[in-house]
């Protein structure tokens, strides 16, 4: 089922961030966002929030319970070995470790749970919108079944007076969500 | 201040160790927390801060106390037989290691020493501090003018840091690790840095705060506040991972002449020191401004300012008194020589701070600093 999209494609971060501004005030819906490095104010104004540094916190203590625990196994229960007089459970010197294994824990994990909510996983196909969405180009990406004409031709205007140095419509075959 | 005067010539009749024992803890400690205020000062100024630059009169101001800092270490001459072992002849004659450090090791290249690191130190202070104030008498207007001498602090600020690292190294091994003349760590001096620049920002905040609450910083918003709490926090880490470094290595390397150092920090009451020194400075402000919400909340940024404040007492507490009189005793005459110092110090820093401008109003980041968001 082909879908019409309208796309803006913007050169400027401030012109991108504003245009965006008026159209959440404007009440249009907006499908999808495009830019080259995180921009802390999309979050904001899409009204998105992420629970991910909280589940990284749980990571995080998942990581050092279980690094503690396999250490303490290892050189405790399993397989003690006396190295220059230092007790079995030497403590202090399992610091480093769990710190280091700890970080790995949180950044693999972390990973995993965003590309899974995400949906990246290998062999995914994915919609361009436009082949500039990788590029260094912010993109603003809207629903045109979402919104009526007149809103439609409104949000262009929006877009074209804030500075977009184009406007597509553009009419995508299948779209992967 | 009286009392702290009373305390220390009361002491030093009655009982001479301890006194100058308690006379370095404290002197060490102002000064670490006004070399603090230095440190933020030159980053906030080489990496061209913005965020903060409305505060920038309260580390200048802090700045202001090495000068009396110095005088006061010229005093610990007169003490110097009661807090260093290698400084005494009959020691040096019985002991080889001692004997064969007298050549860096001897008062008079001491104290020459310590008046030449002060002696650099007033002398870039005063430049620094000359040239902020000489950029409020500037037109608004003329921003070439500013951007030059903006520029030129800056360059300042980025020489001074590598002189400071290199002098306060020196420094914080003269006047603290040489009390235990037979041990040596060489993380030692980074570990105090890092200590002093940390307790040097909690104060700092302490008293924006203060003056935050006298009413003369009404922009203080939330996200200065965060900042300030992840200063802290980074800096607590820091501090935690040096201390740590330090021990770690001496625990699991178990040379006798480096385990010597804590085995005397292991015993009976100074265990409670050694926990309470690595909780109250790295657990506490770690756990308490890990979440968002409580590194924007004034109250509880002042309550980790407060442990820290203590915690740094400990610390230096830690370091220097088994060394020396090696009585876990916090006496009537710690407590005035404190009283004393502190009184000092807020004494010269309000006169700091009342000399200039409490904003400097031609600071070229100032209005990112006012409108600070994040």
């Amino acid at each position: 089922m082909a879908r019409t999209f309208k796309i803006g494609i913007f050169d400027d971060e401030e012109k991108f961030i504003s245009s965006l501004k008026r159209l959440k005030e404007q009440k249009h819906s907006v499908y999808e966002v495009f830019t080259p490095y995180p921009v802390n104010e999309v979050l904001h104004l899409l009204k998105r929030r992420t629970r991910l540094p909280t589940a990284a916190y749980f990571f995080g203590l998942f990581g050092i319970v279980a690094t503690l625990m396999f250490l303490y196994y290892t050189s405790v229960i399993s397989w003690p070995v006396v190295y220059g007089g230092k007790p079995f459970n030497s403590f202090p010197s399992f610091i480093v470790v769990t710190i280091v294994v700890t970080i790995l824990t949180v950044t693999i994990l972390s990973l995993a749970l965003f590309s899974g909510r995400s949906k990246l996983y290998p062999g995914r196909d994915n919609t361009i919108f436009d082949g500039r969405a990788t590029d260094d180009m912010f993109i603003i990406v809207m629903d045109t079944e979402a919104l009526d004409e007149q809103s439609a031709e409104e949000a262009g205007e929006i877009m074209r007076t804030e500075g977009a140095i184009e406007i597509i419509n553009k009419e995508i075959e299948t779209v992967y969500t | 201040m009286a009392i702290g005067a009373c305390t220390f010539v009361i002491g030093l009749f009655t009982d001479r160790e301890t006194t100058w024992a308690g006379y370095l803890v404290t002197n060490y400690y102002f000064f670490s927390i006004a070399m603090g205020g230095v440190f933020f000062y030159l980053l906030q100024s080489i990496t061209q801060s913005g965020w903060s630059s409305a505060f920038k009169r309260v580390p200048e101001a802090m700045m202001s106390y090495i000068p009396v800092a110095a005088l006061f270490f010229l005093l610990l001459y007169f003490g110097t037989h009661d807090l260093y072992r290698w400084s005494d002849p009959e020691a040096a004659a019985v002991d080889p290691l001692i004997r064969s450090r007298a050549v860096f090791m001897n008062v008079p290249f001491f104290y020459i020493r310590i008046a030449l690191f002060f002696a650099l130190w007033i002398i870039f202070i005063r430049i620094l501090r000359k040239l902020s104030l000489r950029e409020d008498s500037f037109d608004p207007a003329d921003h070439e003018g500013i951007m030059a001498l903006f520029a030129k602090s800056e360059l300042y600020s980025k020489i001074f840091i590598f002189i400071l690292a290199i002098t306060f190294t020196l420094s914080a091994f003269d006047l603290v690790m040489s009390i235990d003349a037979h041990w040596y760590s060489t993380i030692f001096a980074f570990k105090n840095l890092v200590a002093a620049f940390l307790h040097g920002v909690s104060v700092m905040i302490l008293i924006i705060f203060i003056l935050h609450r006298r009413g003369y910083f009404p922009f203080l918003n939330k996200y200065h506040l965060h900042d300030f709490a992840r200063y802290l926090f980074m800096l607590s880490i820091l501090w935690g991972y040096f201390w740590f470094a330090q021990f770690m290595l001496i625990w699991f390397g178990n040379i006798p002449e480096e385990t010597v150092y804590y085995y005397v920090r292991w015993q009976d009451g100074w265990k409670v020191m050694f926990f309470l020194e690595i909780g109250l400075n790295w657990a506490i402000p770690f756990m308490v401004l890990l979440p968002i919400k409580t590194s924007r909340n004034m109250m509880v940024i002042t309550m980790v300012i407060a442990f820290l404040i203590i915690g740094q007492y400990i610390d230096l507490f830690v370091q220097i008194i088994p060394g020396t009189t090696g009585v876990l005793k916090f006496g009537l005459i710690h407590a005035g020589l404190f009283v004393g110092y502190a009184a000092l110090f807020a004494l010269v820093v309000a006169t700091a701070l009342g000399k200039a401008k409490i904003i400097a109003p031609n600071h070229p980041y100032l209005e990112e600093s006012l409108k600070h968001k994040f």
